[in-house]
């Protein structure tokens, strides 16, 4: 489980990192799910989502575009908006809980920050799940700020290869913190990856030589 | 996943989107995958960076899906159909019920982050946690579906040398248990080869409080400020909860 859970990072770093998910449940509700999958993802992308994916079938630039992202939908389909602002978030939450559309939403963010956006919505959360960190031999990982990056995409798809090439590519002038955030959602195939907060980090990291 | 070596040109351009290093320059004019370190992830393949189409999927077989199940985000696991390696856990919790008040759901994934997993260590915890006796692995959970043996965490054979980005290790037990659990699992950390992220899920309680964070916190153990919390909105809710 947890493909948005474990992400590290400093408070405010974190502040700024809210991923919104939402699936049917296999026997429950899953049959005819689609429309209402679809219709959390026009929800996002008008609260103000940087980003929108699909776990089965991919993000944008796998499936050739944000239109297809929403299109390909399918019954069974878990699928992710992100959000890089509080208010934007508490948008969402208040739209989805407007919507009522039935399936299971998971907001991922500082748990606090959650709780407050979902008092300020009016929505009672139901259960919440923490990370309780890396364990065994972390002497073989690399550097937290590597791991801050790596973190985010939940399926290890942004590896500490492609991240110590495009912090390179930063250091050489050859790529803005903005294309090298774009650069490492790309093999994010759930979509999760905060490119917003990715461009912070890889300007920290190129500063720090 | 294997490079054609007719048709690579050694630009190296596929090295960095190997998540565990299985790809070489060896020697320096042709890329190579170490096929007993490739997780069959997928990724090298599936990002295009290939200027020759070199990269190509051969067909897997037994024991070696396995890899491909746990590893690749977009293949479809049988037990839970839905991809990416994991289950429902509390992300459907309102609906199903998985995690009642007075209990608390945990996951080990052993390998992630970054350094990926043998079988044989997904194992070794497995047994670890069984031996406190009365856990019961998510059964629609493809790790546990490996076990050859639910009840002691053991596992098949052959596939204990499989290579994985990671395996999830998923079971709910009383709140009471939780310390026992923890205590087991940090002396079994020190006795495998990768690494493991830990996580733990409870129940909302009536006055809007967590009590696996004061559990957690009380027995010394380091706890995130960040989390995923599920907002209650799946429908039909799960009665008696």
């Amino acid at each position: 489980m947890t493909h948005t859970l474990h992400r590290r990072g400093d408070v405010n770093s974190l502040s700024r990192d809210f991923v919104f998910l939402m699936m049917p449940s296999k026997d429950i509700n899953h049959v005819g799910s689609a429309p209402k999958l679809r219709q959390f993802f026009e929800l996002a992308l008008e609260c103000g989502a940087i980003k929108i994916g699909d776990c089965r079938s991919g993000n944008e630039y796998y499936q050739g575009g944000l239109g297809k992202v929403i299109e390909n939908v399918v019954d069974r389909a878990v699928i992710h908006a992100v959000f890089d602002d509080r208010d934007k978030a508490i948008s969402m939450l208040r739209r989805v809980k407007e919507a009522d559309l039935g399936l299971s939403v998971v907001m991922s963010g500082l748990v606090d920050v959650v709780d407050q956006c979902c008092q300020e919505a009016g929505v009672q959360r139901h259960t919440v799940e923490h990370s309780l960190g890396i364990w065994g031999r972390t002497e073989r990982l690399p550097s937290e700020a590597v791991l801050e990056l790596n973190t985010m995409c939940g399926h290890g798809m942004v590896t500490v290869g492609l991240i110590n090439a495009v912090v390179d590519k930063i250091k050489a002038g050859k790529m803005t913190v903005e294309e090298g955030a774009e650069e490492l959602f790309k093999p994010c195939m759930c979509g999760i990856f905060n490119p917003a907060r990715a461009a912070e980090l890889l300007a920290q990291m190129a500063a720090e030589g | 996943m294997i490079i054609d070596q007719d048709k690579c040109i050694g630009c190296g351009r596929c090295v960095p989107y190997c998540p565990i290093g299985a790809i070489s320059l060896v020697p320096k004019d042709h890329a190579e995958i170490d096929l007993d370190l490739c997780a069959e992830c997928s990724n090298c393949l599936r990002h295009g960076v290939c200027p020759t189409d070199a990269i190509y999927q051969q067909e897997l077989t037994w024991p070696r899906t396995v890899r491909s199940i746990l590893s690749d985000v977009l293949t479809i696991a049988e037990e839970s159909q839905i991809s990416g390696r994991g289950t429902e856990e509390m992300k459907t919790n309102e609906v199903t019920g998985r995690f009642r008040r007075g209990y608390a759901g945990i996951a080990i994934e052993l390998g992630r982050p970054v350094l990926g997993s043998r079988m044989y260590d997904v194992e070794k915890v497995a047994m670890a946690v069984a031996e406190l006796g009365h856990i019961e692995f998510e059964v629609s959970n493809p790790v546990t579906t490996l076990m050859c043996d639910p009840k002691t965490g053991k596992f098949r054979a052959d596939v204990l040398n499989e290579y994985v980005l990671s395996a999830i290790i998923e079971f709910s037990v009383s709140l009471e248990r939780v310390p026992e659990v923890l205590r087991r699992l940090d002396e079994v950390a020190r006795e495998i080869e990768t690494v493991f992220s830990l996580d733990i899920c409870t129940r909302v309680g009536l006055a809007n409080e967590l009590p696996t964070v004061e559990i957690v916190k009380a027995k010394g153990y380091w706890i995130s400020l960040n989390g995923k919390t599920n907002l209650g909105l799946g429908r039909p809710l799960v009665k008696g909860d």
